[in-house]
């Protein structure tokens, strides 16, 4: 990582680690524009723990696919760890969502080609470019509650529950600052969910700033402090 | 590599459609490869049976408008007084004046039609070979050629009737094969006394000169032309190096066209490599969305396809050089039914072209799937189903 590191951008702590200012995104269809997300501003301090609800089709996914750089904003500036992210070329963005952003997704979203071990250590291998993780995949095995001989297993062949934890050690392989939810209990029993939470809490606890979409007010009660949403503005 | 693992792992999984891509290129390695041995061997064996006539320079009269140099011209002629000329122009070289004529033939009451070449019998030893019987020294008596001997049965002492002489055959000539100055191995070779005695004609067809040093071709055929055609162009100069590389370069040019018609099964490999790893693509799409939301890299994608039709490319290529060689030898059993030339290191380096030309007709195929799938949008490639 070249230019303004992004460590040293971060030494007053109350600074936020993201930063939304007027921002706007509008898709253009052919029967009329959607804006998903209207004139919003935002601001998150380093180890919150958010929770964003809102109903169907209000924007809480379009938000998080902002902040998670993998959509740009039609409108307003985006800030990350203090990086201005309409400045990044494709590349710059990749290695932020790679080295500073966590992703944890409903679906799970595993890699179904690589085993649970390759998975967790992958986003690590994309930034060290070498295969040996020094004991990194069983520590995060053993704070994601997984069993060790779960490592060479396929993802299918693991439970829901499961794959959310295999999901989560894979988001915090590269010691990430933020981590971004859609609804990570979505697909999951209560009991599972509740675990997943604890779990999710544990990490907050530990540092990581928490974005998390859920459309389930017992699971919002685990932020500390919840966004509404609607029709793409904050209410 | 991790991109390496993710491509190997890919085909494993879909091995059977891998199988036929892979199958595909092994066919295209094979024809291209075996149809270059086949055209190089073509070559060294057309090579090989005319190269002993290639240090001669043959003159003959000119002809006017049809230049060709066919040796079977009856209103031009050469002269004494040019032969001399010629003589005089290519020094130490030997110059071997020849008469030629057609006649008929009778062997025992069976007829045909011969060439006749008439010749200064000390001159026969440097053209010709015999094999049977001795050369040709008086002024009567004539050698005959290899077939020719064959089609009438004829061996040393056996009477021929050439016109409405009678001949006793000396010697038999070696078999000589296709040449472009005489081709005696259909031919009756007799005295250039007896030719003219009985023809009536003192003037030569044909001047054969027998270049000692190769390297001098071109200075005699040079010499040659300024000594007769200064003033008007009296003789058609040849040397039959040339004529020999026109015609390799024919054999050539077929061969590249045959080679050519191999690699238009390549491309076929390559429409179906292009098609397996569009389907590999479509069915992965979900997955590109996955590893570009968590930090891979445009360009890390593209790398992760190409190795995929890279190693398609690959192992067709390799199972396709192996084969070559079988396909190579098939091919000269069939068409020159001589596999003398297969091993040959200018038919072999056709196998690693062949080769090359799979690995490189999977790569260019797998060119637009990879940038396809490095271009995907994450957000609609993660929503995918
Ligand atoms: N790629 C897109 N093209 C066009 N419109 C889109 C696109 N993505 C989202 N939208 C629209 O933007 C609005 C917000 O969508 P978004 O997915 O953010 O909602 P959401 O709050 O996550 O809903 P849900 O709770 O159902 O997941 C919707 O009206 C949706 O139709
Ligand atoms: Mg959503």
């Amino acid at each position: 990582m070249e230019e303004k590191g992004v460590k040293g951008d971060r030494v007053s702590t109350d600074q936020p680690v993201i930063r939304l200012d007027h921002v706007s995104k509008i898709y253009p269809l052919p029967f009329g524009d959607v804006t998903a997300l209207d004139d919003v501003s935002l601001d998150v301090e380093p180890g919150a723990f958010i929770a964003v609800m809102g109903p169907s089709g209000s924007g809480k996914s379009t938000l998080l696919n902002v902040i998670g750089c993998l959509d740009v904003p039609t409108k307003g500036d985006l800030f990350i760890a203090g990086r201005n992210i309409g400045e990044l070329s494709d590349d710059e963005l990749t290695d932020l969502r790679r080295d500073t952003l966590g992703f944890i997704f409903q679906q799970f979203n595993l890699i179904p080609l690589l085993t649970v071990r390759e998975n967790v250590e992958y986003p690590l291998v994309l930034k060290t470019r070498r295969r040996e993780s020094e004991g990194l995949v069983e520590e995060l095995t053993r704070r994601v509650g997984l069993e060790e001989e779960l490592l060479s297993h396929k993802p299918s062949e693991l439970s829901g529950g499961q794959q959310q934890r295999v999901a989560i050690a894979r988001a915090l392989v590269n010691d990430p600052e933020i981590l971004l939810c859609d609804e990570p209990t979505g697909n999951l029993d209560t009991k599972t969910g509740t675990l997943i939470m604890e779990l999710l809490t544990e990490v907050n606890g530990q540092g990581k700033t928490i974005i998390m979409v859920t459309h389930d007010p017992r699971i919002a009660e685990y932020a500390h402090r919840t966004i509404n949403l609607v029709d793409g503005k904050i209410v | 590599m991790i991109f390496f693992e993710f491509a190997r792992r890919s085909i494993r999984l879909h091995w059977l459609r891998s199988l036929l891509a892979v199958l595909g290129i092994v066919i295209g390695v094979i024809a291209i490869s075996s149809m270059g041995i086949l055209g190089n061997s073509l070559v060294l064996s057309v090579g090989e049976a005319l190269s002993d006539v290639g240090d001669t320079v043959v003159v003959y009269p000119h002809a006017g408008g049809f230049g060709n140099g066919a040796p079977l011209q009856t209103d031009t002629v050469i002269t004494g007084r040019q032969v001399q000329q010629i003589e005089r122009a290519v020094g130490v070289n030997d110059v071997i004046p020849l008469h030629l004529s057609a006649d008929r033939i009778e062997v025992g009451g069976e007829r045909g039609v011969v060439q006749v070449y008439g010749m200064d019998t000390a001159d026969i030893p440097l053209l010709l070979e015999v094999t049977d019987g001795v050369y040709l020294r008086g002024a009567s008596g004539a050698m005959v050629g290899q077939a020719l001997a064959r089609t009438y049965n004829l061996g040393v002492g056996s009477r021929i009737t050439v016109g409405d002489q009678s001949l006793r055959v000396v010697g038999i000539l070696a078999e000589r094969g296709v040449g472009f100055d005489i081709n005696p191995d259909r031919a009756v070779i007799v005295s250039d006394q007896w030719y003219r005695s009985v023809y009536g004609e003192e003037d030569y067809d044909q001047v054969i000169v027998k270049v000692r040093n190769l390297e001098e071709i071109e200075e005699v055929k040079h010499d040659i032309d300024a000594a007769l055609n200064r003033r008007e162009i009296e003789v058609d100069i040849f040397d039959t190096r040339m004529i020999l590389e026109t015609i390799l370069e024919t054999f050539g040019t077929i061969s590249t066209f045959t080679t050519a018609i191999g690699g238009i099964s390549l491309v076929v490999a390559g429409v179906s490599i292009f098609n397996v790893q569009m389907m590999s693509v479509t069915e992965r799409t979900r997955e590109v969305g996955i590893i570009r939301s968590i930090g891979t890299r445009r360009r890390e994608v593209m790398k992760m396809f190409l190795y995929e039709a890279f190693l398609l490319g690959f192992l067709g290529s390799a199972i396709g050089g192996i084969l070559s060689f079988g396909g190579g030898y098939l091919a000269l059993l069939v068409m020159l039914q001589d596999t003398t030339f297969l091993f040959a290191s200018s038919s072999l380096v056709y196998i690693p072209y062949g080769m090359l030309f799979g690995i490189g007709t999977s790569l260019i195929s797998g060119v637009y799937p990879a940038w396809k799938a490095a271009n995907l949008n994450p957000i609609e490639a993660l929503r995918y189903e």
